[in-house]
């Protein structure tokens, strides 16, 4: 399979994937919103971070609060604002990802324009160059509210810079990690939904509805309760705690990224077009 | 003659039905080949397959000795299918230069390329146009223009005039004509004066069986005239009966005659005894074909 792929095609269609989001008016206005959204939260919990770490007031509100969630290390962190991006980024950045990347071949399979492309890039480039398009553009999203995290906590402390920017570089990478999986996941329901409406429907019911039935069946039969090793984002909680670090953080959406990318593309391979 | 598409025993089934039952062909490189049935024959079915987009049920199909969606056939086959369209995000000049570049062309000569194709078909100026304020023939020629990326060897066309004013279909037909030097085209129509005009080879489908395989150019079709009247005229049959060499005359349909003649040699002249023959009665022809029309081959039999 991997030899009858072309760098040049996959990256063809890695770079129209950044046209679509940033040169379209769907794309522009789903940009607007998560400018908007991330304006909100640098603007106000990340900008008043500091104040309810570490004022005298809010101190012990904040272990309290911190500390229920077994985040207390976070409070140690030399740049308040950096701890208050991570505990929203890591759990809003995946579905920001699922909701960016809900289109990735669905509406032009239905439309017949994948009939156009197929002619020129096999199904195989078609997933994984439009999977590695989706990465660049989450990875672009990521580093931007990153630089704007570090420049907000640089305006209050000049010294917070260099400590900043190098916690900044790991958490991107922690970030990258964590979405993997989502994107990937959202290629496969791609392979079946008629829309992006519909593959964010079938993202709802895989999230709120297996997880139920797995946990029902789980309770009779333990080895059932492994399925839940499907679900990308089940390391979070582990990850957003550096105390709790292992190797599973990292190879767990890893894993669960190629399995959803190897499924998509054996259904895009067999689907009809 | 080299073979480009060879099907042998090609089976497809959606559900129950039996969209193309155990269809063998074979398609040489050279002019250009028409896809003919009824709605529903298969045609679509069968170009789906070529192309790649659907597997068949059973049998085998090649194009250019390699599965239809292989990587190697990338860029080689090309098509317009009935009913894909294009992006409507983006401009027309974007679209097409973005599927010149996945056939490997840079930037710039993605560009030209894109400009080139959309003046083969008279459309140079909706370059930055896009493809919701487009008619529906504009569209239909951008979605053409799109086939003729780069250089394939094989294009398919469904339906591609269907819906074009007759000035635009005409143009798509000189086109084809043009290009088919270089290019073996696969043309499906409900227009048989259109393929007859274009084909040298028919494929005839019917409830997705091949009834027919043939060429336009048999020997058998030289012993057949079709002579179109301006009016129907009730003398015509017993007085072309009685030429020389005039073996049957049907009046095929209406104002049309098919004449079948004993087999032609140079040294008869039937053609001009049957012109002879209206001029003397007075009677206006509009039309005088050498064989028979592809819709009496096709269908009076």
């Amino acid at each position: 399979m991997l030899w009858q792929f072309s760098v040049h095609r996959v990256w063809c269609l890695a770079k129209f994937e950044l046209v679509r989001l940033f040169l379209t008016k769907s794309g522009v206005m789903a940009l607007l919103a998560f400018a908007t959204t991330w304006f909100l939260i640098l603007y106000y919990p990340v900008n008043s971070a500091v104040d309810f770490i570490y004022s005298a007031m809010f101190k012990d509100i904040a272990k309290d609060v911190f500390g229920a969630f077994g985040l207390a290390s976070l409070l140690k962190w030399p740049v308040p604002e950096l701890a208050m991006y991570w505990l929203i980024a890591i759990y809003s950045f995946p579905m920001f990802a699922l909701v960016i990347a809900s289109d990735q071949t669905c509406s032009d399979r239905i439309r017949g324009t994948l009939r156009f492309i197929s002619l020129r890039a096999t199904r195989a480039e078609i997933i994984y160059g439009r999977f590695l398009g989706q990465l660049i553009i989450n990875a672009t999203l990521i580093a931007i509210t990153l630089i704007a995290a570090v420049l907000i906590a640089s305006f209050r402390d000049g010294s917070l810079f260099l400590p900043g920017t190098k916690k900044a570089v790991e958490l991107f990478i922690e970030l990258f990690i964590v979405v993997l999986p989502f994107i990937a996941l959202m290629a496969f329901f791609n392979c079946f939904a008629k829309s992006s409406k519909q593959a964010l429907v079938f993202t709802v019911l895989f999230f709120g509805i297996l997880p139920l039935i797995i946990g029902f069946v789980g309770y009779k039969f333990s080895v059932v309760s492994q399925l839940n090793y499907l679900f990308p984002g089940m390391q979070i909680d582990q990850a957003i705690n550096p105390k709790q670090f292992s190797y599973a953080i990292y190879a767990i959406p890893v894993l669960q990224m190629s399995a959803y990318l190897l499924l998509a593309h054996l259904l895009m391979k067999r689907s009809s077009l | 003659m080299s073979c480009l598409i060879k099907a042998q025993q090609l089976n497809k089934f959606f559900g129950s039905n039996h969209a193309l039952c155990d269809v063998d062909f074979e398609i040489e490189r050279g002019g250009p080949v028409a896809l003919v049935g009824p709605n529903g024959a298969g045609k679509t079915t069968l170009f789906s397959i070529l192309c790649g987009y659907l597997k068949p049920s059973s049998g085998s199909v090649t194009v250019f000795g390699e599965q239809p969606a292989s990587h190697k056939n990338l860029s080689r086959l090309s098509a317009l299918p009935q009913d894909a369209q294009l992006d409507p995000r983006f401009a027309i000049a974007q679209q097409l230069s973005f599927y010149a570049q996945l056939q490997g062309f840079s930037k710039r000569e993605a560009h030209i390329e894109a400009e080139r194709t959309l003046e083969l078909v008279g459309l140079s100026e909706v370059l930055t146009e896009k493809p919701g304020s487009l008619s529906h023939g504009m569209r239909k020629r951008v979605t053409i223009a799109q086939a003729l990326i780069g250089a394939p060897e094989i294009v398919m066309l469904d339906e591609a005039t269907a819906g074009l004013d007759p000035k635009h279909a005409r143009e798509v037909r000189e086109l084809v004509a043009t290009l088919s030097s270089d290019i073996t085209f696969i043309l499906s129509s409900h227009d048989l004066s259109e393929l007859e005009r274009l084909c040298d080879q028919v494929l005839y489908l019917d409830l997705g069986h091949l009834q027919q395989h043939q060429s336009l150019n048999a020997e058998d079709n030289l012993s057949f005239f079709t002579l179109r009247m301006e009016q129907q005229q009730p003398d015509l049959i017993a007085a072309l009966s009685s030429l020389k060499w005039v073996t049957s005359v049907v009046n095929s349909q209406d104002k049309e005659y098919q004449i079948s003649v004993q087999t032609l040699s140079a040294e008869q002249p039937i053609d001009i005894e049957i012109l002879k023959l209206c001029y003397q009665n007075k009677w206006r022809y509009r039309q005088l074909i050498n064989g028979r029309t592809l819709e009496n081959q096709l269908f009076s039999d």
